[in-house]
């Protein structure tokens, strides 16, 4: 065979060959073992292993989707972790935690997408008002570099793929701080997952934005747990949603920030579809009783239907991810343009 | 069905009694393996289970007809038929919809209205793999240098699930002999299997993520937000986070087959530890590389003919492995980049080689340097791998000339430890790792048990909650 300039000359194809061991050198010898030893040394290391582990394989069985999956994971492994509580045993990942600094959120753990555009000065922590309320913070109609405005863009998947290109959009202008929370999988129907007023809280306190942008809803069209139960497409879940949204709404607003929310996008899927309507409809509703709270429709920039594809001054771009619920980041910078055109048009601020 | 996943672990304590229970009965052991097999595909979802039984059956059909024709024409065209075939369902569930785009607005730009219908396809899990894998089988049987299988040896052999997702790109010359043969089932190898398996798992868990969350991401997602500094350790960091996700899953796939005792190709032999460009395609995704220079490179003329043939030949072949990995103009780049490179390369051997000049003298500062540049080379074209877009490739790299002077917070003492750890271990020889697998496998089963699980409890500790996809499973 000729000797070829891209690729390899002697391809190993047996994996002791990686082995090779240098002549001078005695070749360690490994030992060998019928299948039932090794399936029992399996099965063993496992099993202590799901000892070791179960405070951490409980919190996530509890965290996972309603249904029959969670229900018998919880039946095995609450009377395991119960006990190696007991035992103290969870005390060596309750340690590893501390020294990791995981003491955040159930899951983010501050594991977030927290970049920053150009830095203000300083984030100035906002004085306390009359009777322990915080004044609103005045909003920057002419940020420059040296006076930045301060925007934090959080989210799921859906705000992660608006929130990159809306940041990059924004670091862009350099008068714009912004910072992004984004975590996969998460929304405002499972707390026991992903606290997200428990992170907004946190956000606000550190990063004292003058601008909130946020989007996520795609995981939430599922049961809120009980007891209890509540289960999705009932009134009694629109009620609770609706007011989870207000509320978490009138959280980002709290301090005084502007808070634009995004909706979300349809979806390929008739039945996702149908529930990811139900949320927007929600969120939208909660949006209008507030104060202070813009809703930007995803529909009006992507399409009210489902499309790949969306066309832009004549040209096609393709705007959906192939699994017919995320965004491209083609998608996220048409949305991250409505963003930027309502924040100049609705909340008068200026970017270069 | 993510292999570091619980799910997995079950399925496979299950798939591994059976099968070995099963393994004096031949036929019985295929008809399971390819149950579990179609089972652990159809996780993500079950309609795919029927492409690839589909593709199972074009490489079946065509092999067939090809090895009973005496015809060499007959032959020929069977080839191309099946080939064609394999190729053109890739190529709708994968390519089609940049193809329409791209073609539409073209056309839009000469006033030729819709020409093509705007599609896009979900694309299934591991369509080039296995549709690589079937190709190669069908010229395998043309070339005459592999009989056909009979139906249930190919399916198990294009769907045995250890590969199936993300690889190895196996030959139907490696495992379809394996798979008609029975296997001891009194000597498994288990601890190198263990080794590779738990490896894996901390390469995919820890590094990759830590280092992908920590600093990759981040950066990549807005590089206008960030400094130089951080930029340029992205681009390092996410050539340690591919190859610590690529060869983690690699090394679990062989781990999981060694147990089932089955054995694979190896793909990965320290690529960053390569002194060329050549020498990093002989040690990275090894057994694509193959498969690229034995059904794509050497048909076109190989090392052949003149410079400019052999420079062409070259640049196809990267270029087309660069589309491999996904309908981008961004993975063009990549593989444009890597076959730009490689012809340099080229070109100054056949110089030196004309000018009757010697090989350079090798020194250890010599091989120092080259490695230095060719990782920096194939750092520059990681970042048009790993960028969303052109622009978004072109940005991190702008930003390495103007974000100078800014802080750095995402470079912390971690992220460059386990940048530098990563790099490091590549250029030593992997001996130290092999003894003490050797001794462990003679330590008291209980101390073996005990490790397992201690290695276990420290990824699972140090790895994040819920592990993201390997990078490779969108390939």
């Amino acid at each position: 065979m000729e000797r070829l300039s891209i690729t390899v000359d002697v391809v190993t194809t047996e994996l002791d060959e990686a082995d090779a061991t240098p002549a001078h050198r005695p070749r360690p010898t490994r030992a060998h073992r019928p299948w039932t030893t090794v399936l029992g040394i399996m099965a063993a290391a496992l099993a202590l292993w799901m000892v070791l582990d179960a405070t951490t394989l409980r919190h996530n069985a509890q965290v996972s989707p309603v249904g029959t999956r969670r229900t018998v994971a919880l039946a095995f492994l609450n009377p395991l972790a119960s006990t190696t509580s007991v035992l103290q045993i969870a005390d060596f990942e309750k340690a590893a935690n501390a020294l990791l600094g995981r003491d955040g959120n159930v899951i983010g753990n501050g594991q977030t997408f927290a970049v920053s555009g150009p830095k203000s000065k300083a984030h100035p922590k906002a004085p306390a008002g009359p009777h322990g309320t915080t004044p609103p913070v005045n909003l920057l109609a002419h940020p420059t570099a040296a006076a930045p405005l301060r925007a934090l863009l959080i989210g799921d998947s859906l705000g992660l793929d608006l929130g990159g290109s809306l940041q990059n959009a924004l670091a862009a202008t350099g008068v714009v701080s912004a910072t992004l929370d984004g975590k996969e999988s998460t929304g405002l129907t499972r707390p026991d997952y992903f606290n997200w007023p428990q992170e907004l809280s946190g956000d606000l306190s550190n990063q004292h934005p003058e601008v909130v942008v946020a989007m996520m809803g795609a995981n939430d069209p599922q049961d809120f747990l009980g007891p209890p139960d509540v289960p999705f497409g009932t009134e009694a879940w629109s009620t609770e949603y609706f007011h989870r949204a207000r509320s978490f709404m009138r959280l980002a607003t709290s301090q005084g920030a502007r808070l634009l929310w995004v909706g979300l996008p349809p979806m390929q899927d008739p039945v996702l579809n149908q529930k990811i309507e139900v949320v927007n409809a929600l969120q939208r509703k909660a949006a209008k009783s507030l104060h202070g709270v813009e809703y930007i429709s995803a529909t009006k920039v992507l399409g009210a239907t489902y499309s790949p594809f969306t066309t832009v001054n004549g040209q096609v771009i393709n705007t959906r991810t192939p699994d017919g619920i995320h965004i491209t980041p083609q998608g996220g910078s048409l949305l991250a343009n409505a963003v930027v055109a309502r924040m100049h048009g609705a909340l008068g601020i200026n970017l270069p | 069905m993510l292999f570091p996943t619980t799910d997995f672990a079950i399925f496979f304590l299950v798939a591994f009694t059976i099968m070995w229970a099963l393994n004096s009965k031949p036929a019985l052991w295929k008809i399971a393996t390819l149950g579990l097999s179609y089972f652990f595909y159809g996780w993500w979802d079950p309609r795919f289970v029927l492409l690839l039984v589909a593709e199972t059956a074009i490489a079946h059909v065509g092999a067939r007809m090809i090895h009973r024709s005496t015809d060499a024409r007959v032959r020929k065209w069977w080839m191309i038929g099946s080939v064609a075939a394999l190729l053109g369902i890739l190529g709708y569930f994968k390519y089609v919809g940049f193809f329409a785009v791209n073609v539409d607005n073209v056309a839009r730009s000469l006033h030729l209205g819709n020409l093509v219908p705007l599609i896009q396809p979900t694309l299934p899990v591991a369509i080039s793999f296995f549709t690589f894998m079937a190709i190669s089988y069908v010229i395998d049987v043309y070339h005459r240098q592999l009989e056909p299988a009979l139906p249930l040896d190919l399916a198990v052999y294009l769907a045995f699930f250890p590969h199936l997702v993300a690889g190895p790109i196996v030959r139907g010359s490696e495992l379809l002999p394996q798979i008609r043969q029975r296997r001891d089932p009194n000597n498994l190898d288990y601890s190198r299997a263990f080794q590779l398996i738990l490896r894996g798992m901390f390469k995919k868990v820890v590094i990759s993520s830590y280092v992908g969350t920590a600093i990759v991401d981040p950066v990549f997602i807005s590089p206008h937000s960030h400094s130089a500094l951080e930029v340029l350790f992205a681009i390092w960091g996410y050539a340690v986070q591919i190859y610590c996700d690529f060869s983690g899953y690699t090394d679990i796939a062989i781990g999981l087959a060694l147990l089932l005792g089955i054995k694979f190709p190896i793909n990965f032999d320290a690529p960053y530890s390569a002194d060329s460009l050549q020498d990093f395609w002989r040690r990275w995704h090894i057994t694509l590389s193959r498969w690229l220079r034995d059904y794509l490179y050497i048909p076109l003329g190989g090392n052949r003919g003149s410079k400019a043939e052999v420079a062409r030949n070259i640049m196809i072949t990267m270029v087309l492995g660069g589309l491999w990995h996904g309908a981008n103009w961004t993975f063009l780049i990549w593989g444009g980049l890597h076959g730009g490179g490689q012809v340099v390369g080229h070109l100054r051997r056949e110089r030196r080689k004309a000018a009757g000049l010697p090989e350079p003298t090798p020194s250890r500062w010599r091989h120092a340097w080259s490695v230095f540049l060719a990782f920096q080379f194939v750092c520059l074209a990681w970042v048009f791998f790993r960028a969303t877009s052109v622009s978004n490739a072109f940005a991190m790299l702008g930003r390495l000339f103007t974000g100078w002077g800014m802080p750095s917070p995402l470079v912390t003492f971690w992220v460059v430890v386990s940048i530098a750890a990563v790099l490091a271990i590549q250029q030593l020889p992997q001996r130290l790792g092999d003894r003490f697998v050797a001794q462990m496998s003679h330590t008291r089963l209980l101390v073996q048990i005990g490790v397992g699980a201690v290695v276990l409890l420290v990824i699972t500790t140090l790895g994040p909650t819920g592990v993201a996809p390997f990078i490779y499973y969108r390939f």
